[in-house]
Formats: structure tokens, C-alpha cells, sequence
């Protein structure tokens, strides 16, 4: 066990594991952040993407040592209020069906969306491709994607926005 | 899938709805709300004594609440609940809100069993008499408050009675003190489908806001005081059983508190059905060991360090390859016959012209994407689960047979399921916690990494399917034959030979038209002790695979449009044949309709360029018709791309349209991923995948252009879940006979065939 400094939604912490410990398990039992979600544990499906310094990151296959100091973000830090334009984007097109996988999704597309402000289907395919859907909403990410870039063409986030 | 079909039970109209005061002084409407066998006999029960299983409360504040017994999983049952009461009701729409039943051995609500396409089917009578029975008393309790004739007052919406000749209005809220004083009126006569103002319009889901900012709580983010985390070393091989273990190095692991056995328990049917005494059933918890720990990092790390010596039984022998060699021998003979017409071999024989071919199918995994999970805390002779399921009936009944503890100590929370796809039917990840936890003496949460879950499912079963036809002079089909050889699901809980289907499942083999005056279905039965499942679509996403791939086989051989013949087959009314799902008897111009309108929309017909192709197929089933035209491009290299599908369906009245696209692009992404790259594959008695890498889902990329068309309908709703799945496979495969005028028979598509030298 070892204390190791992260600083996630704004927030420094402190944490006692082993350093070898996988980030996404130390956000849901440690910190208790469910909102990032588990589904394979091998970098494979995109569940459990987080922002490692504005970086969309896997955290199941990053391990703690390695963001010791680094600025953490997830879904409950993505938007102070719920309302990051990825999120509205993605209630206004309806894509969620279990819900599931989409957090990961959302944080991945805000990511995208920080350096490619108009994102082509290519560009979208190319940024999600590492995610999986199994009740199949891909249809209606595209459209919220694209929904999402257009909402915040009209109305810049703030940067430092993450709280 | 004939456990999930039950026979729904009328239910007395006199005890169908109760009044009464809560506490306060909100209207509160008890109703039932059953359709199993065993709610059925809680009916009877309650002939006597009137026992509500669902409840809607209106409160003095204007908030309604309506408890229901309903799993979601993504398929937004509780949206489209609320939408059935709120349209009868004519409640505000923002202030109506839908809370989960929590579940008891007890079955205080009924059967709360989520599956077989069947919440909105069985919600849609209920919803809507308790609903209408509600908004009367309002009425009546307006027209008292203002001394006016009742027949002059009128529900007018947003939860509003108005008294429009003197123009005065009352709030629900104002209304329930009086309401809940009268009697609960019988036969209120329900809305004309004219007069809905909720029902068919697109209202988003009522727990959209919380998925998008990672507060949507599903069983695996359930927290317990003291909860602990435990994973479980299962056994590889199917029904292996610990023979001993040594847990020294896992206990020394960090943060690792107890290394407890799992017993191997036996398993009580999924559905609460008879089963015969030494009825050969499979359903056994098998046991293993589980590692629990103050994390889940922890217990993966410490389960890594466990020595098992394993008792590996007969399944150890059993591999793919010998199972497929088994089913293809099996068809070669004559099976169990399960339905005849006329004289089909002699008709065969005599056929001018005569077609063959042969099909096989794999087993398949579910993999939601929230993987099997539980959490139970099991102390002082109680047991208490958070669980992702869409069966708490069943569980709650096992656990109760498994800790030796009576049904009124159990009590189960469900959550919400990070998907469902049948899976969750199975009970056996909530059993295992609850063992768990009884042996740590502690709440745990018993998490199953991705391989646990790909490698411990009940699969969709392999099936292997023959069939023949003849064609007479006149090039009409005057012989169907067809024998299917594959392990039963249902026998696989109950045991034995199920007496409807004598082995194997049937639906999606009908033709819905009876149009072929020979006809034979015979099944025979695979032996196995790989576990199998309810998936998604069930029998259909085999049976159905095959009958259509068989009518372009068909259509090739006799030079008949694929869409043509199948208006052939189904051209008349005669008999109509049962449908897939849950074969009840289909409405062959209402499949006809979807087909005509899928290819219509689609452009059949027309010209495509060199290298792609459509493909048609359709089902009816679950109370729903539906049609899939697919296009597809095929390279050179072989690699299929599917372009576009243009689905039509038609399943009776809709609810919410846009749920409805979304079960369709949903069922549709399910079935093409099982088409395009699912297989389970055995070795030496164990599943050779185990994560993504090497158990491949459809990504963004792979998506196609997909278009939905409603049919405008006022018949009572069909499910959706379920018949969006069958009918693209099938299309698919069309599609790629069109286009490069080659037939794949096998799923996943073997692609590599379809190469250019």
C-alpha cells in the first residue's frame, strides 16, 4: 500500500492502495464515483473513459501510480450542473437505451469536441470506434455528436469548467 | 419460448381495482397487474380477499406515483407505463412519476418477471382500466364540490377537471380528499384511440437526466454500510465441480479478507413451473470460489493467487466441432414430429423439382454491458439483495431454497440493468452473492469481470437445421420439410422432453400462411451440459434464420422475386399458421402490409450497382409484424458492409414512437452483431472466448443507415423488445445472395467464402 496524490473534479486527493491498483477501481470503491462504469477491464469497450488532463483515458487498464499528480476528470465532474453541451445533445437526441455504456461515450465526445470542433462522420467513427453499445444506439450518437458540436459552435463552454 | 408465453388469466373485474386512503389524504388505486401462472393463482387467492400487486397514489399536492413491477433495461418501460396511465388518467405529465416495487418471496406485486416482450402487452388493459376508474371518481368528486351534474364535467388534461358551462377548473390535487371517499366505479369506458393526447407522441424517457450525468444507479454501483467485494473462481469446464483448493496465497493477498467455498446448489425452475421428479434438468449452481476483499482490485488480484483442483465431469469431453457433427448426423434421420400436413415425404418425391439446404447457427453470449453482478447481505436469518434483474420472482424463490430460510425474510431491490437481453432471467449471479455473503458474515458485492460473464452464460443454444422442398409442375411449393437439431433451452431448467415442442424450440418456423399443402417440422434433441439460455428473440433468431434464408433459396431455384414468393406464401387466410415469439396466430395481412411498405420504402426492385444487393425477410410475432429490407456491399476481399435497412413494423397501437425506432435500431444492432461476428466455440468443455478481443461486438462504424416506418394502428400493442431481432440475419443473408449470388448458411457469416480469387 502506498499513499498516492491524484487530483480528480477539481479536487486533490489522497489515496492508500497498491500502486499496480486500476484507476477506474479506485474511483468507484475508493472515492466512490460510480458514475464511471466497468465493462471489460482490457481497454476494449469504452466503458470506463475518463479525462486524464483533458485526455479521453481508459481508466480499467490505467493504473493509479501512473496519474499520481495528474488532474482526473469524470462524469461528475464534466459539467457543473449537467448541462455540458455533450449531455443536452445527448437527451435532445434520445440515444440512451440501458444507459450504461453512454457516460463513457459522453466523456470520449467531450474530449473529441475540445480539439475538433466539427467532427466529420469519419472523424466520429474514428473517435468512438473504441466503444461499445450493446443496446446499439449508434444511429443517434452520430446525431448527438453532431448536435453537440453545433450547440457549442453557438455557445462556448467556459474553459475550466470542470468544477 | 414457451416458459415466458404464459396463458394470461382473466381476472375478476370485481376485484380488479380498490380505493383507499393512504395516510394522508391521497387517493390511492390498488389494481391488479398478472400475468403468470403464478400470479394467477394469487388471483384466485385474492377472489376472496383482494390483494392489489401495483398501485397508483395521487397525492393532495397534484404528484402522482405509480408502483410498478417492471424491470428497466433500457427498453423504457417506465416511460411508456406512465404514458398508458397518464393518457387515461389525463395527468400532467411532468408531475407523474414511476417508482420500482421492490420484491418478496411474498410476490406482494404479482410476477414482476421483465421478458418475452411482454411489459406493455401486459400493462395495457390494467394500466388503462385503473387509470380511467381513477379520473371518474375525480369527476365525480369536481361535480359533488360544485353541485353540478357529473356528464357536465370533464377531464381535460395536465390533471384538470373542468366544468366548462361555468368555466370552473379543480386541480387533481384539490380533488383527492373527496375522491378517496367514493367507490370505485366498474366498466368506466376507456378512451377513443381519437382522443389521446400522450399516447403516440415522442416523450423522452423519463430517466434520460440522470444517465448522462453518471446518477443512474444500476446494480453495480450499489453501496452498502460495510459492503466488502468479492469475485469468484468458477469452474471452466461445465459441470466441474471444486474437488479441493488451496486459498493460503489468495488470503495473503493485500486487502484480502475471507477465501470462502461456494457450495454447489441446485437450482428451482426460472419460472416457477412443475418439474417432474428426476426430470434430467441442469439447473445447478455449480459453486466455485470466491475471494472477497476490501475492493474489487483487491479480489481480482487475490483470485489470481487461488490453486483448484476441479472434479471435471462428462462435459470435459465435449467440443464444437463434435456437437456440429452430432446435429448434422441427427437431420440426416428422421426426428421427433412435431407438426404434420397432408403427406410431405411422398409430395417431396414426387416433386418435379426439388431444393435442399442445410443451416447452422452457434451458440452466442449476452454480454450486457453492465456484467452480471449482485449485491447481498445475508446475517441473522435474513437476506437482503440489490440486484440487476429481470426476475425477482424466480431468484427471490431461489434464494429462499438455497439459504433454508423462509420467503418473508427475503426481500429484493431492484435495480437498474445495465441491459438485460434475457440474461438476467438467470438467477444465479444472485444466489452466489447471497452464499457469499452468508459465509463472510458481511454484505459483499460479488462483481464478474467480462470473461467470468462470457464464459459463465446461458447461451443462445446452436441449432442446425435441414430442410426440403418440392416445387411442382406449375413451379408452386407443394412440400416443406424441416428437421432441426439443437439442445432444448426450456429443458435445460424444467427437464425432460418439453411437451409442446417434444426437445427443441419451434417458434419462427412458421410460415404464417399454410399456404403449402405438405408440411412436416421434426426436431431432435442435442445433449449437452453447455448452459443454455433465454437471448433476445429466442427460438426465432434460429429457426426464423433458416425458414427465410429457404424462401430466397426457394425463390432463386423457381425464378420468383424473393418478395413475391413470400406474398405467395402467405396469400391466404386459411390457416394461418402460428407466429414466431410467442406463436400466437398471425395476421397474414398485416405481415403482408410491413413487407409491402419495407419494400416500397426501399426502392425494391430497382437497380443496384455491381457488388451490392437487398435482401428481404419479415415475422410476425409477439403481437407485432415487422420487415426488414438490408442493403448491403459486398468486396472484393469479401468483407460485407451493411449500407442501409429500411424496416417497417406494426405493432398495434404505439405508445412512443421514438421508443419504438430505438427497440427496432436496438434489436436490429443485437441481431446483426450475432450475424456478422458472434460464436461461442467449445474445447474440452469450456468456452474458448472470454472479452471482446476475441468476442466481437458492432462498433459506430460498423452501423448501417437504418429507417423505421410505423404503420398507423389502433389494435392492442404488440411487444417490441424481441421482434426487432430475428428478421435481420435472414435479410442480411438475402442481401448478400444478391449481391454476389452466393449463399451463406452459416452464422457468423463465413465471409471468407465470398472472397474473389
Amino acid at each position: 500500500m502506498e499513499s498516492i496524490s491524484i487530483t480528480v473534479n477539481g479536487k486533490a486527493q489522497s489515496v492508500e492502495v497498491t500502486p499496480d491498483t486500476s484507476l477506474l477501481w479506485v474511483l468507484r470503491d475508493t472515492l466512490g464515483l460510480t458514475g464511471t462504469k466497468f465493462g471489460c477491464g482490457m481497454a476494449l469497450c469504452g466503458a470506463c473513459t475518463v479525462h486524464v488532463d483533458g485526455e479521453a483515458t481508459r481508466s480499467c487498464t490505467t493504473r493509479i501510480s501512473a496519474v499520481a499528480g495528474r488532474n482526473i476528470t469524470t462524469i461528475e465532474g464534466l459539467s457543473p450542473d449537467g448541462h455540458h453541451p455533450v449531455q443536452v445533445a445527448w437527451i435532445d437526441e434520445q440515444v440512451a437505451q440501458c444507459g450504461y455504456c453512454q457516460v463513457g461515450m459522453i466523456m470520449t465526445t467531450a474530449a473529441l469536441l475540445a480539439k475538433n470542433v466539427n467532427p466529420t462522420d469519419g472523424d466520429i467513427d474514428e473517435a468512438l470506434g473504441g466503444h461499445i453499445c450493446r443496446c446499439g444506439t449508434y444511429q443517434r450518437i452520430r446525431a448527438a455528436v453532431h448536435e453537440a458540436a453545433t450547440k457549442k459552435a453557438a455557445k462556448p463552454v467556459a474553459a475550466g469548467a470542470t468544477r | 419460448m414457451s416458459a415466458l408465453a404464459p396463458k394470461i388469466p382473466p381476472v375478476s373485474r370485481r376485484d380488479f381495482l380498490k380505493s383507499g386512503a393512504a395516510g394522508t389524504a391521497s387517493l390511492v388505486i390498488g389494481f391488479y397487474w398478472g400475468t403468470s401462472p403464478r400470479a394467477a393463482n394469487a388471483a384466485n387467492d385474492a377472489a376472496k380477499d383482494f390483494a392489489p400487486n401495483a398501485y397508483i397514489e395521487i397525492h393532495p399536492n397534484g404528484e402522482i406515483r405509480l408502483i410498478a413491477a417492471r424491470s428497466e433495461m433500457g427498453q423504457g418501460v417506465r416511460t411508456s407505463m406512465l404514458m398508458i396511465l397518464a393518457e387515461e388518467l389525463d395527468a400532467d405529465w411532468s408531475r407523474i412519476k414511476v417508482e420500482q416495487a421492490v420484491a418478496t418471496s411474498e410476490m406482494k406485486y404479482g410476477d414482476m418477471t421483465t421478458g418475452g416482450s411482454e411489459s406493455v402487452r401486459s400493462s395495457w388493459d390494467p394500466l388503462r382500466q385503473a387509470g380511467a376508474a381513477a379520473r371518474d371518481m375525480l369527476i365525480s368528486a369536481a361535480a359533488e364540490t360544485w353541485g353540478v351534474p357529473k356528464d357536465e364535467c370533464s377531464a381535460i388534461g395536465g390533471s384538470v377537471i373542468e366544468h366548462k358551462k361555468t368555466s370552473r377548473r379543480m386541480e387533481y390535487g384539490a380533488l383527492v380528499s373527496k375522491a378517496a371517499t367514493l367507490p370505485v366505479p366498474k366498466d368506466v369506458p376507456l378512451k377513443d384511440s381519437k382522443d389521446y393526447r400522450i399516447l403516440g407522441t415522442a416523450k423522452p424517457r423519463v430517466d434520460g437526466g440522470h444517465i448522462v450525468i453518471g446518477e443512474a444507479h444500476y446494480g453495480i454501483d450499489t453501496k452498502v454500510p460495510g459492503m466488502l467485494f468479492a469475485v469468484v473462481a468458477r469452474p471452466a469446464v461445465f459441470g466441474a465441480r471444486v474437488k479441493k483448493f488451496d486459498g493460503t496465497r489468495a488470503q495473503a493477498s493485500p486487502g484480502v479478507k475471507k477465501v470462502v467455498e461456494v457450495p454447489a446448489v441446485e437450482m428451482p425452475p426460472l419460472f416457477g413451473e412443475e418439474r417432474p421428479a428426476n426430470s434430467g434438468h441442469q439447473h445447478y449452481l455449480w459453486g466455485g470460489v470466491a475471494v472477497v476483499a476490501d475492493s474489487t482490485w483487491q479480489a481480482i488480484t487475490g483470485r489470481k493467487e487461488l490453486k483448484i483442483d476441479w472434479d471435471l465431469g462428462a462435459g470435459a469431453e465435449e467440443s464444437s466441432e463434435k456437437q456440429r457433427a452430432a446435429c448434422a448426423e441427427m437431420v440426416k434421420g428422421a426426428g421427433k414430429e412435431l407438426r404434420r400436413i397432408g403427406d410431405p415425404a411422398k409430395a417431396f418425391d414426387g416433386a418435379a423439382k426439388k431444393i435442399e439446404a442445410e443451416y447452422e447457427l452457434p451458440f452466442v453470449a449476452h454480454t450486457t454491458m453492465e456484467p452480471p453482478n449482485c449485491t447481498a447481505d445475508v446475517r441473522d436469518g435474513k437476506c437482503e439483495v440489490w440486484a440487476p434483474t429481470q426476475n425477482s420472482g424466480g431468484m427471490a424463490t431461489a434464494l429462499a431454497s438455497a439459504l433454508g430460510i423462509p420467503p418473508s425474510a427475503i426481500t429484493i431491490h431492484i435495480t437498474l440493468l445495465g441491459g438485460g437481453f434475457g440474461r438476467r432471467l438467470n438467477i444465479d449471479y444472485g444466489v452466489e452473492a447471497a452464499l457469499i455473503s452468508k459465509a463472510a458474515g458481511a454484505p459483499v458485492k460479488v462483481i464478474w469481470t467480462r470473461e467470468d460473464d462470457v464464459r459463465h452464460d446461458f447461451y443462445r443454444p446452436m441449432s442446425h437445421h435441414r430442410l426440403r422442398a418440392g416445387i411442382d409442375s406449375q413451379n408452386q411449393v407443394t412440400s416443406w420439410m424441416h428437421h432441426i437439431a439443437a439442445p432444448t433451452t426450456d429443458g435445460m431448467f424444467v427437464g425432460g422432453d418439453i411437451p409442446d415442442t417434444g426437445g427443441t424450440e419451434i417458434a419462427g418456423t412458421g410460415l404464417s400462411g399454410g399456404t403449402i399443402p405438405n408440411y412436416l417440422l421434426e426436431s431432435s434433441f442435442l445433449h449437452t451440459a453447455v448452459p443454455r439460455g433465454y437471448w433476445r428473440g429466442v427460438d426465432s433468431t434460429w429457426n426464423h434464420f433458416a425458414v427465410q434464408s429457404f424462401i430466397d433459396e426457394i425463390a432463386a431455384a423457381t425464378g420468383k422475386d424473393p418478395l413475391e414468393l413470400r406474398r405467395e406464401l402467405i396469400a391466404t387466410k386459411s390457416k394461418p399458421e402460428a407466429g414466431a415469439g410467442d406463436q400466437s396466430p398471425a395476421d397474414v395481412a398485416r405481415l403482408r402490409r410491413v413487407l409491402d411498405l419495407a419494400a416500397e420504402k426501399a426502392g425494391w426492385g430497382t437497380p443496384l450497382p455491381k457488388g451490392r444487393g437487398r435482401g428481404i425477410a419479415g415475422l410476425a410475432g409477439w403481437g407485432t409484424y415487422i420487415s426488414y429490407v438490408a442493403e448491403v456491399t459486398v468486396a472484393n476481399d469479401g468483407t460485407v458492409k451493411v449500407d442501409r435497412v429500411v424496416c417497417a413494423i406494426d405493432c398495434g397501437q404505439v405508445i412512443n414512437p421514438d421508443m419504438v425506432k430505438a427497440q427496432v435500431e436496438g434489436g436490429l444492432v443485437f441481431g446483426l452483431t450475432a450475424a456478422l461476428f458472434d460464436e461461442i466455440t467449445i474445447e474440452d468443455g469450456q468456452t474458448q472466448q472470454s472479452n471482446f478481443n476475441n468476442y466481437p461486438m458492432m462498433r459506430i462504424g460498423d452501423m448501417p443507415r437504418v429507417e423505421v416506418h410505423l404503420v398507423p394502428s389502433h389494435e392492442s400493442p404488440g411487444g417490441c423488445g424481441e421482434p426487432p431481432v430475428p428478421s435481420i440475419a435472414p435479410a442480411v443473408a438475402n442481401a448478400i445472395f444478391a449481391a454476389t449470388g452466393k449463399r451463406l448458411r452459416r452464422l457468423p457469416f463465413q465471409t471468407q467464402e465470398l472472397a474473389k480469387a
